[in-house]
C-alpha cells in the first residue's frame, strides 16, 4: 500500500446532494491521495466540488460512497465521537471565513483545540508557531480587532498549533489583499518546509497554488489533472487552455 | 471551553439581563413568599412571647384542639383560690376575656380585616401584665372605664379622656377611654384592636359573672415554672389545665401561623406558576442563542469540540444565567416580602417593617428552583446544539435540524390527552397516591396541558397568523406582511413565545370564568333560598355582633321572625370542618333549607344536619352518629337528624340547633351571631320594616343591613376582591411574559440586522421598520391570548362542573370580561415591541449589511 507515504487518502469518493431531479453529484468517483510533509493546492471552476472533497476528506462531512483515510484511519468506520476525536487530534482547518470565536482573544483562540482537548499547550512550540506568524503583539486582541490577513495567520496558528496530521485549508487567501494573502501564503510553506507539516490548501489564485509542490484540478466532480512541482506559468498556461 | 461559555455570557448582557430578569421575578416571589412568612412567624412568637413575658404558668380549660383566638371556655372563679393555695405560687390572677368592638368618633365600629377584636381583663400585678403596659393615662377601674391599645388610639385619634362606645356581648355602651397601651415594642397584637377593663367590669361585660377565662400565675423565686406547673397540675379538677407561659405563646404562635398558611400556599403556587412562565422564556432564549451561534458551535465542532462538550457549555451558559439571576432573585425577595407586609398592614395587620432574616431554606429553595429551572429549560435547546454539523461553519446553508415534526405533534397529542385526563380525575374523582391529592393532580395536569399546547400550537401558528394578519394587511400591507411572515419563519420559537404569555392568561380566564360561576350560583341561591327580607351581618372574616340585636327585632311588631347564625369549627376523625349553629326553631320562616329527610324540630332538640351531598359521599343516614370533636367539650356522638340540600346561604355542610352549639361552642367570638336573617311582617312596606332593622342595629355598626339585592352585590363584591387578589399575582407572570416577547423579538431583530439593512437600504423608512416589529409582537401575543383564552374556558368550566358537589351549580362564562383579555393581549404585544422596534429603526444600513 502506498498508504504510508500519504497523510490523507480518498478512494472512488462519490457525494450526491439533494434527490431525484435535484440531484447534483459533486464528486464523481473521485480518488486522490495527500503526500506526507508536502504542500498540495487543490483549483477548479467554482462548483466542481473543491470544497466537498476537502470537507469530505477531512471528515466534517460524509462521502455518499467510497472511502476515506486520515493516516491509517478509516474514517467510515468511525462514530461521531471518535470522528470527533480524530479531528481534534489529526487534523486542522483554516476557513475563509469565520475561523475564530468572536469572544476570544487571539491567543484563546490559538489554543482553543488544546483548550477543548483538555491539554495543556505545549509552550515551546506555541511561541514558535506565534514568532513565525508574527502576531506576538497581537496576542491579546480580538478578532475584530485585527485585520483580515491578521485573522487568517491566527487561525492558520491554530491549525498548527495542534501538530496534525494534516491541515485543511479552504481558500484561505480568498478574503485577503495579495500582500496579506502573500504573507499568508509564506506562513505556509514555512510551516511545510521548517516544521514538514502536511497541507492541503483549496485556492483560487494562481500565484497561491504554484507555491505548493503538487496541483490537482478538478471539474465537475471529476479529478481531471495533476501538476507537480508548479510554476506561475505553468498554472496560467493550464488554466488558459481549459478555458478558466 | 469554561472560558468561552463565560466570554459568550458576558459579550451579550442584553440578552443576560433580559433572560435573569424573567428567572429573578419567579424566584424573588418564591423567596419573598418564605421570607415573609419567617417574618410573620417571628413577629407571632414575639408577640406571644411579650404577651406572656414575666409570667411562669398558665391555668385554663383544657381543649381538644387549638382554636388560634377563639380561646378556652371559661371555668369558676374559685378555682382562683385553689391556685393561690399551691405552695411556689408568688401570685396569680383571674382574667376575663370576650369580643370588644371598639367604635371611632363617629360611631363606626373598628373592625380590622381578619385579626380580632379582643376585650380582657387587665391584672393589676406588674408581672402578670405580660407586655402590656401603659404608655399613657391609668389603669381602668370600675365599669364606665376602659384602656385600649395605642394603634387603635392613634389610628382614631382617640385619647385619655373621651368618651368611646365599646360593644361586647351585652351590649353597645360609652365608656370613659383612661387609659392607652402598648405591647413591647409594638402598638398592638398582630393588628387586633384590644380593650382592658378591670376584672369585675370584664366578667360583667362577657357576661362572665363568678367565671374567669384563665388565670395568670407567678412562681415564687427560685421556683421553676415546669416545678410549679407540674404542682398546679395535681390541685386543680379535670378538665382544667397548667401549662407553662412560654409553651403557651409557643402555641398560640404556632395556632396564629398555620391559621395564615394559606397565605404562604397561595403564594407559592403563583410563584411557581411564575416560574413555570419563565422556563418558557429561557427555553426560546437559548433555542435562538444555539441558532446564533450556530456557526460558532460548529467551528468548535469542527477543530475538535464533541457533541457533549457543546452540550455541558450550553448548559454551563443556562448555570451561570441560573446561579446569578437566582441570587439577585433571593435579594429581590426582601423587597417582594415587604411588599406583601405592606399590603397586609393596609389590611390592619400591625407587622414589623423589618423583614425576617434569610433563612438557609429560603436560600435552598428560591435558589434550587432557580437554577434548576433555567438549566432544564436549556437542555433542548442544548441537545439541538450538539446535533449541528461541523460542515455548518463552513457553508452558509441554514442547517434545520428537524425533530420530526410528526413526532413532536404526536408527543403533543399523547400529553395533551394525559394532561386532560390527569386534570378531570383530579377534579371529578378522589385521587390519593403518595403525596398527590386532587389539588396537585389537577396542578400537573393543567402543567401538562400547557407544556402540550405549546408543542402543538407550533402546527397551528402558520394558519392563526395568516388569519391574525387578514385585518391587517388593509391597514399596513408592507409591514403587516413582513411581520406575519417573519413570525411564521421559525413557527416553534413563536409558539413557545405565544405559550409563555398563555399560561397567564389561561389562568386568569379561569378565574373569570369560575369567579362568575360563583356569582351566578350565589344569585340564584338569594333568589331561590332566602326567603328573609334582611340579612343583618357582619363584614370581614371574624368577629360577630350581641345578639341582643336580635332580641331588640324579635321584639318589634313589624318582624315576623330572625334566625341567628353562627360559625364553628370542629374535628372529625382529624380533619377540621365548619359547621353552623342555627336558630332552627324560625328557620323555616327564613331560609328555605330544602330538607330531604328529618324535621327541623329535632334539628332544635339537638342533633345534626347534614347536607345531601356529603351524606353521600360518606355513606350517611338519618339516624347514623357521627363523631364530632369540639374543642371545649370533646368528643361526642352525635346523630344525624336531618339531611338538606341548600348550603349557598348556610354556606356549610353541617348544621346544628343554637342551644346545642352554645353548649359545646364557649370561649371568645363564639357568643355573637355572624349572620341574622330577618323576615319582615306581610304587608308591611319595605321602608318600614327597613327603618325598624336599621334602627335595631344602628349601634352595633359592624353589623350591615342588606335586603336580598343587596346581599347578592355584596357577594358578589366579595368575589370580585378574591378574582382581584388572584390577577394582581397573575399580573407578574403576564409580566414575565412580556419580557418573554421583549426578549424573542431583540433576538430575532439581531438575527436579521442584514435584512433589515436591506429593506432600509431599499428604501424602507424607519416607521416602517418599527411598525413592522410592532406588528410582529402584536400577533405573537394575540396569538398567546388567544390560546389562553380558549384554556382558560375549557379550565373554568371543568372546575366549576367539579365544584357542582361544593354547590357551584351555575356555569357561566362572562365574555366581556375574557374578550378584554384580548385587548389585554394586544397592549402586552404594544408594550413588548418598543424596545426592539427602537433597535431595529436605528439599524445603521450600512453596518447592518456588511454585518458579520
Ligand atoms: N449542502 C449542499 N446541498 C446541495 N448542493 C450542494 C451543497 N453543498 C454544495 N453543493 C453543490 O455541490 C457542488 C460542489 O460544491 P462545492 O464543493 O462547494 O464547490 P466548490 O468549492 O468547488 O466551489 C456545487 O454544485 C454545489 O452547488
Ligand atoms: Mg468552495
Amino acid at each position: 500500500m502506498p498508504g504510508d507515504s500519504s497523510a490523507a487518502r480518498m478512494q472512488s469518493g462519490i457525494k450526491v446532494y439533494g434527490q431525484n431531479h435535484t440531484e447534483v453529484w459533486a464528486l464523481d468517483s473521485v480518488s486522490v491521495q495527500f503526500e506526507r510533509g508536502k504542500f498540495t493546492a487543490i483549483m477548479g471552476p467554482s462548483g466542481s466540488g473543491k470544497s466537498t472533497l476537502l470537507h469530505c476528506t477531512a471528515g466534517l462531512d460524509n462521502l455518499t460512497s467510497g472511502q476515506v483515510w486520515i493516516g491509517k484511519t478509516e474514517l467510515g468506520s468511525l462514530n461521531d465521537k471518535d470522528l470527533t476525536l480524530l479531528r481534534r487530534e489529526q487534523v486542522g482547518f483554516i476557513f475563509q471565513t469565520f475561523n475564530l470565536i468572536p469572544t476570544l482573544t487571539a491567543k484563546e483562540n490559538i489554543i482553543l483545540p488544546i483548550s477543548i482537548a483538555r491539554k495543556n499547550p505545549d509552550l515551546e512550540w506555541f511561541e514558535k508557531v506565534v514568532e513565525t506568524i508574527g502576531l506576538k503583539d497581537r496576542l491579546h486582541h480580538r478578532p475584530s480587532e485585527l485585520s483580515g490577513g491578521q485573522q487568517q495567520r491566527v487561525a492558520a496558528a491554530r491549525a498548527l498549533v495542534s501538530k496534525p496530521q494534516i491541515i485543511f485549508a479552504d481558500e484561505p487567501s480568498g478574503n485577503l489583499d495579495s500582500h496579506s494573502g502573500a504573507e499568508l501564503l509564506d506562513f505556509l510553506r514555512r510551516a511545510v518546509d521548517e516544521f514538514g507539516q502536511t497541507i492541503v490548501m483549496v485556492t483560487h489564485d494562481s500565484s497561491a497554488a504554484s507555491r505548493a509542490d503538487k496541483i490537482m484540478f478538478l471539474d465537475d466532480g471529476r479529478l481531471v489533472g495533476e501538476m507537480p512541482d508548479p510554476t506561475i506559468e505553468d498554472v496560467l498556461d493550464r488554466l488558459k487552455q481549459y478555458g478558466n | 471551553m469554561i472560558r468561552v461559555t463565560l466570554k459568550g455570557i458576558l459579550a451579550h448582557k442584553l440578552r443576560l439581563a433580559l433572560t435573569a430578569l424573567s428567572v429573578m421575578i419567579g424566584v424573588a416571589f418564591i423567596s419573598g413568599t418564605f421570607i415573609f412568612t419567617d417574618t410573620i412567624d417571628r413577629t407571632f412568637s414575639d408577640l406571644f412571647d411579650n404577651a406572656f413575658s414575666g409570667q411562669d404558668v398558665i391555668v385554663q380549660s383544657e381543649t381538644e384542639f387549638n382554636v388560634g383566638f377563639q380561646g378556652p371556655p371559661p371555668f369558676d372563679q374559685s378555682l382562683l383560690d385553689t391556685v393561690l393555695a399551691v405552695p411556689g405560687v408568688a401570685a396569680a390572677e383571674g382574667r376575663a376575656g370576650g369580643f370588644a368592638i371598639i367604635y371611632n368618633k363617629d360611631g363606626d365600629a373598628i373592625v380590622p380585616m381578619g385579626p380580632p377584636t379582643l376585650g380582657s381583663s387587665l391584672s393589676i400585678d406588674d408581672h402578670l401584665l405580660g407586655a402590656a403596659e401603659l404608655r399613657a393615662g391609668r389603669a381602668p377601674k370600675g365599669l364606665g372605664e376602659v384602656a385600649i391599645d395605642a394603634r387603635t388610639a392613634k389610628d382614631n385619634q382617640l385619647d385619655v379622656g373621651d368618651q368611646i362606645q365599646i360593644q361586647t356581648v351585652t351590649g353597645v355602651s360609652y365608656y370613659q377611654l383612661v387609659g392607652i397601651i402598648g405591647f413591647g415594642a409594638t402598638d398592638n397584637l398582630a393588628g387586633a384592636t384590644f380593650a382592658g377593663f378591670d376584672l369585675e367590669s370584664a366578667q360583667k361585660l362577657f357576661a362572665l359573672e363568678g367565671r374567669l377565662s384563665s388565670i395568670q400565675v407567678l412562681a415564687e423565686e427560685g421556683i421553676g415554672s415546669r416545678t410549679l406547673r407540674d404542682r398546679i397540675a395535681l390541685a386543680v379538677p379535670e378538665g382544667i389545665e397548667a401549662v407553662t407561659a412560654s409553651d403557651e405563646a409557643a402555641d398560640q404562635a404556632e395556632a396564629l401561623s398555620e391559621n395564615l398558611g394559606f397565605i404562604q400556599i397561595v403564594l407559592l403556587v403563583f410563584g411557581a406558576i411564575s416560574v413555570f412562565v419563565a422556563s418558557f422564556i429561557i427555553q426560546n432564549t437559548f433555542r435562538i442563542i444555539v441558532r446564533q451561534r450556530q456557526r460558532e458551535l460548529a467551528l468548535l465542532r469542527s477543530i475538535g469540540a464533541t457533541g457533549i462538550q457543546v452540550v455541558l457549555m450550553v448548559i454551563a451558559e443556562a448555570t451561570v444565567i441560573g446561579i446569578i439571576s437566582s441570587a439577585i432573585g433571593i435579594g429581590l425577595g426582601f423587597g417582594f416580602a415587604s411588599l406583601i407586609t405592606f399590603v397586609m398592614t393596609l389590611g390592619g395587620f400591625e407587622l414589623p417593617a423589618t423583614t425576617a432574616p434569610l433563612a438557609m431554606r429560603t436560600v435552598l429553595i428560591g435558589g434550587l428552583t432557580g437554577i434548576a429551572v433555567t438549566v432544564l429549560s436549556a437542555i433542548f435547546p442544548a441537545l439541538r446544539a450538539s446535533r449541528i454539523p461541523p460542515v455548518a461553519a463552513l457553508r452558509d446553508v441554514d442547517v434545520r435540524l428537524k425533530r420530526s415534526e410528526r413526532a413532536r405533534t404526536m408527543l403533543g397529542v399523547i400529553s395533551l390527552v394525559a394532561g386532560t385526563a390527569i386534570v378531570l380525575s383530579g377534579l371529578f374523582t378522589n385521587v390519593e397516591v403518595g403525596p398527590i391529592n386532587e389539588l396537585i393532580a389537577v396542578g400537573i395536569g393543567a402543567t401538562i396541558v400547557f407544556l402540550a399546547v405549546s408543542l402543538l400550537s407550533t402546527n397551528i401558528v402558520k394558519p392563526l397568523i395568516s388569519l391574525l394578519v387578514l385585518p391587517l394587511l388593509r391597514l399596513d400591507p408592507v409591514a403587516a406582511r413582513l411581520a406575519s411572515q417573519n413570525s411564521i419563519r421559525q413557527p416553534r420559537r413563536t409558539a413557545t413565545t405565544a405559550s409563555a404569555l398563555m399560561v397567564g392568561l389561561a389562568l386568569v380566564a379561569t378565574f373569570f370564568v369560575l369567579g362568575d360561576s360563583i356569582k351566578a350560583t350565589t344569585g340564584r341561591a338569594i333568589e331561590q333560598s332566602l326567603r328573609a327580607d334582611y340579612l343583618v351581618s357582619v363584614d370581614g372574616f371574624g368577629g360577630g355582633f350581641s345578639p341582643l340585636l336580635s332580641e331588640e327585632l324579635d321584639a318589634s311588631d313589624e318582624i315576623a321572625a330572625t334566625t341567628s347564625l353562627r360559625f364553628g369549627f370542629w374535628d372529625l376523625d382529624g380533619s377540621e370542618e365548619l359547621l353552623v349553629g342555627i336558630e332552627a326553631e324560625t328557620v323555616e320562616a327564613t331560609i328555605f333549607l330544602d330538607v330531604k329527610h328529618g324535621s327541623l324540630s329535632d334539628l332544635a332538640a339537638g342533633g345534626v344536619f347534614v347536607h345531601e351531598k356529603t351524606a353521600d359521599r360518606s355513606g350517611w343516614k338519618v339516624g347514623t352518629s357521627i363523631p364530632m370533636g369540639f374543642s371545649t367539650t370533646g368528643l361526642q356522638q352525635v346523630e344525624i337528624v336531618g339531611i338538606y340540600g341548600e348550603q349557598n346561604i348556610v354556606q356549610s355542610a353541617f348544621l346544628v340547633g343554637l342551644d346545642f352549639y352554645k353548649e359545646n361552642f364557649q370561649g371568645f367570638g363564639t357568643d355573637a351571631d355572624v349572620t341574622v336573617a330577618v323576615k319582615a311582617v306581610d304587608g308591611v312596606p319595605a321602608e318600614k320594616s327597613r327603618a325598624v332593622v336599621e334602627k335595631a342595629a344602628i349601634n352595633y355598626s359592624n353589623a350591615r343591613v342588606r335586603d336580598q339585592a343587596e346581599s347578592r352585590e355584596y357577594q358578589e363584591s366579595r368575589i370580585d376582591i378574591v378574582l382581584g387578589i388572584f390577577n394582581a399575582l397573575l399580573a407578574l407572570a403576564v409580566l414575565i411574559a412580556l419580557f418573554g416577547i421583549t426578549n424573542t423579538l431583540s433576538l430575532s431583530v439581531f438575527e436579521r440586522t442584514r435584512e433589515i439593512g436591506l429593506l432600509r437600504a431599499v428604501g424602507m423608512n424607519r416607521r416602517k421598520v418599527r411598525r413592522m416589529i410592532r406588528w410582529e409582537s402584536i400577533m405573537v401575543a394575540a396569538l398567546g391570548a388567544l390560546l389562553g383564552i380558549s384554556i382558560g374556558i375549557f379550565f373554568g368550566v371543568a372546575i366549576t362542573a367539579a365544584l357542582s358537589r361544593f354547590g357551584i351549580t351555575a356555569i357561566s362564562i362572562p365574555l366581556t370580561q375574557i374578550l378584554s383579555l384580548l385587548i389585554v393581549g394586544v397592549i402586552v404585544g404594544l408594550i413588548a415591541a418598543v424596545i426592539p422596534a427602537r433597535r431595529a429603526s436605528r439599524l445603521n444600513v450600512l453596518e447592518a449589511i456588511s454585518y458579520e
